[in-house]
């Protein structure tokens, strides 16, 4: 199997294609569909991650693409390009999310009134221990779009806090809580999903 | 390790905060020395730090592979961009010309052969006609139109940054300042019974408002009057307008501003000073009738015996003139009698089924101009052209669809997906199917919202097309699958507007269709409106406070080990 591939490309020892990033710049169209092949698979698994289905994901990634290739003169050289579209394809879901708002997902509103319980250490550290990464991704997809959208964006491709508290648009001293609570939230799903029997939370 | 301090451990946030290495330097020492200590808040730390690792990991497993549409996305779409290129632009030449010879082109020689060349029904009715109060009273209507639209967009586009408390306040803080600033209205005065009489020796120094089965002003009343009822009689004075809604109204007293009624039967035979509009069963203005400007009357049956100072546009089954016309004359309809005590001082056009039997004594400025009404042939005589038409329309509608999916792809797509809601789409459909247009009519006669009537109006009957559209995608999609983009979902657009189009063309069967379509494609726009407009999740902060707030979170700290 391939090695895990973080999903943001700007991690030591991967190196962003620099040189394609130039010419699709100047209007390549050659040098720009090798970057859409280079960074498809990864753009398609953040929207996977983020989104509700399957189909949402394959429209998303689409758009988010056509959106990058008109907005590709107005990125900055100097910074990360995967951090940037990143940023992008967060704030394209992040919207899409937004436009459905919470009727179709879980009401994030009302999660925000639960109080949040600290778990025993040693319960958590045996749930962690006994789910496979399939059990997360499924526990992840019946999230609230908030709660999922913090969590890909922070674990998956690796955003800062800043990025994070401008794409869902919190203040940042925030987003700790906000991760916080998505994992709780994570939690509560995992547990949901069985093997309870080992000794879950309570 | 010994349990040094049980009682004070971690809170979770904070360990948090450190697994992540967003603490400052000395907040995350703080943890670093607790945790040497404390068997509890290390176990929570590796457990929150193989969280984070499991979380990452599971999220970077490539647990699926690329869709094959991704992968040749990029030289799927230049492919196809090429040829609906050509195709669009071959469709939107066939769709402007269908579009002008069948609307455009006869309404511009109608309008001129009725002698309404260069301005159209509309400004006729709205800048001539009974709807126009005047610069001085329309220019407050106007403003306030302009100032709640405004605010209307105002909220509209901030809407994403308001909870929705705070949108309500926006809104109602919004209201109050327009109320504050309005001009005051004139007060208003609500009378409500079986009978409702203003007395001969009475004056009602207000708008007034009646409400029951017999009304009749035998007195004054001074400003507008709006009378809902089954009879309505006018013998006194009205120094506003007249609008009434009712089985029959007569008017045989003064009214010094103008007439819009709907009704059955209306006799005047009093004094109009000013315009006239009515949709009535049958209306009568007798020799003694009066009406200083225009009339404008849709009606079955006219009889005109009294005198008007300018215009006649009307449409009739059956009419019958004998009085003074000091404009001109513009009817259409089956019979038109005009007898020889009328006088007509402009031009006198007539299209009908019948010529119009004009007595020798009748003072016409000028000779009748008569042209016999053409009808539309029915479904069952069906030529060639009828379906080289057809093809010509399916294009109309395909350019239609490309305008619309083109400006408003977002929308497009939720609505289309919002067709397959069948239940709620056709319920909502019927609803605002039959309802709009009543409620915009209404609003565009009582004035108070003419211009929202109007423009109401106007989205309700482009809504008729989207429909539609949207329907037509939606069937499309049923065919080709879903479309990855906007491009594949005006393809598949073309193909399912096509196949309505073949299902509309069936005789009989194809009427009720087109009406299914329109019904079931308008729920989907208004279930799509009705989302949009549901206030969208705010980006509230959360409401559980931080469990350590002397813990401040800096941004960009380095220290930690984990």
């Amino acid at each position: 199997m391939e090695p895990l591939k973080p999903g943001r490309m700007s991690v030591p020892g991967i190196t962003e294609p620099k040189d394609l990033i130039v010419r699709a710049r100047a209007g390549d169209t050659q040098a720009w569909g090798d970057l859409y092949r280079e960074y498809a698979p990864a753009m398609f698994r953040f929207c996977r991650r983020a989104l509700p289905t399957r189909e949402d994901a394959e429209d998303a990634t689409m758009e988010i693409f056509m959106k990058l290739r008109e907005k590709l003169s107005q990125y900055d050289p100097s910074r990360s390009f995967s951090a940037w579209l990143y940023k992008v394809a967060a704030n394209h879901c992040w919207d899409l999310l937004r436009r459905r708002k919470a009727r179709h997902d879980k009401d994030m509103e009302d999660i925000d009134e639960l109080p949040l319980e600290a778990p025993e250490p040693n319960q958590l550290e045996r749930l962690i221990e006994e789910r496979s990464g399939d059990e997360v991704r499924k526990a992840l997809n019946t999230l609230g779009a908030r709660a999922r959208m913090a969590l890909v964006m922070r674990y998956y491709s690796d955003m800062s806090y800043d990025e994070i508290a401008d794409a869902l648009g919190v203040r940042r001293p925030f987003v700790g809580v906000v991760l916080l609570r998505a994992r709780h939230e994570l939690r509560q799903a995992l547990q949901g999903s069985g093997a309870l029997a080992a000794g879950g939370m309570q | 390790v010994s349990e040094q301090n049980t009682t004070k451990h971690l809170d979770e946030l904070t360990l948090l905060m450190y697994v992540e290495r967003q603490l400052d330097r000395d907040a995350a020492q703080e943890v670093s020395l607790h945790t040497q200590t404390c068997t509890r808040c290390l176990t929570m730390l590796r457990a929150l730090d193989r969280e984070s690792r499991l979380l990452t990991r599971s999220m970077v497993e490539e647990d699926e592979p690329l869709p094959m549409k991704l992968a040749e996305f990029h030289e799927q779409v230049k492919r196809s961009m090429r040829w609906i290129w050509g195709v669009l632009f071959g469709l939107a030449a066939l769709g402007v010309y269908a579009l002008y010879t069948a609307y455009i082109e006869p309404v511009q020689n109608q309008l001129e052969q009725a002698g309404f060349g260069g301005s159209n029904l509309l400004s006729l009715m709205v800048f001539q006609g009974a709807f126009w109060k005047g610069w001085q009273s329309m220019f407050t209507l106007v403003e306030f139109a302009a100032l709640g639209s405004v605010a209307a967009f105002g909220v509209f586009a901030i809407r994403k940054y308001l909870r929705r408390g705070t949108a309500l306040a926006v809104m109602f803080a919004s209201l109050g300042l327009l109320a504050a600033f309005a001009t005051p209205a004139s007060a208003a005065e609500f009378r409500k019974n079986d009978t409702v009489t203003v007395g001969k020796e009475e004056t009602v120094k207000a708008d007034l408002y009646a409400m029951g089965d017999h009304i009749r002003v035998e007195g004054t009343v001074d400003g507008d009057f709006f009378g809902f009822g089954q009879s309505v009689e006018i013998s006194g004075h009205v120094t506003g307008d007249v609008i009434c809604f009712c089985q029959s109204l007569r008017i045989s007293g003064q009214v010094e501003g103008n007439l819009r009624s709907l009704a059955n039967n209306i006799t005047v035979t009093g004094s109009i000073d000013k315009s006239v509009s009515t949709f009535t069963e049958m209306m009568t203005v007798d020799p003694s009738g009066k009406i200083g400007r225009n009339l404008t009357s849709f009606t079955k049956s006219l009889t005109f015996d009294g005198t008007l100072g300018r215009d006649l546009l009307a449409m009739f089954g059956k009419a019958n003139i004998n009085g003074g016309i000091g404009g001109s004359l513009s009817a259409k309809g089956e019979n038109l009698t005009i007898n020889s005590g009328a006088s007509i001082g402009g031009t006198a056009k007539f299209e009908g089924d019948n010529p119009a039997d004009v007595s020798s004594g009748a003072k016409l400025a000028s000779p009748l101009e008569y042209k016999k009404m053409q009808h539309k042939s029915h479904d069952s005589v069906r030529g060639s052209g009828y379906y080289v038409w057809s093809v010509i329309w399916a294009a109309a509608y395909v350019l239609f669809g490309l305008v619309l999916l083109s400006l408003l792809p977002g929308f497009s797509r939720e609505a289309s997906a919002n067709v397959e809601n069948v239940g709620a789409s056709f319920g909502l459909g019927v609803l605002v199917f039959f309802a709009v247009p009543i409620a915009a009519v209404i609003a565009c006669v009582t004035v108070v919202g003419l211009f929202v009537g109007l423009a109401t109006l106007f989205l309700w009957y482009a809504s008729l097309y989207f429909a539609q559209v949207i329907v037509g995608a939606t069937v499309g999609q049923w065919i080709l699958g879903r479309a990855a983009d906007t491009w594949g979902l005006i393809g598949r657009m073309v193909v399912g507007i096509c196949i309505l189009r073949v299902g509309m063309a069936v005789p009989y069967l194809g009427m009720w269709f087109k009406y299914g379509v329109i019904i079931w494609g308008i729920g989907a726009l208004s279930l799509a409106i009705y989302r949009r407009l549901q206030p969208s999740i705010a980006p509230n902060i959360p409401s559980v406070p931080l469990s350590s707030p002397n813990a401040p979170l800096p941004p960009n700290t380095t220290v930690g080990n984990s």
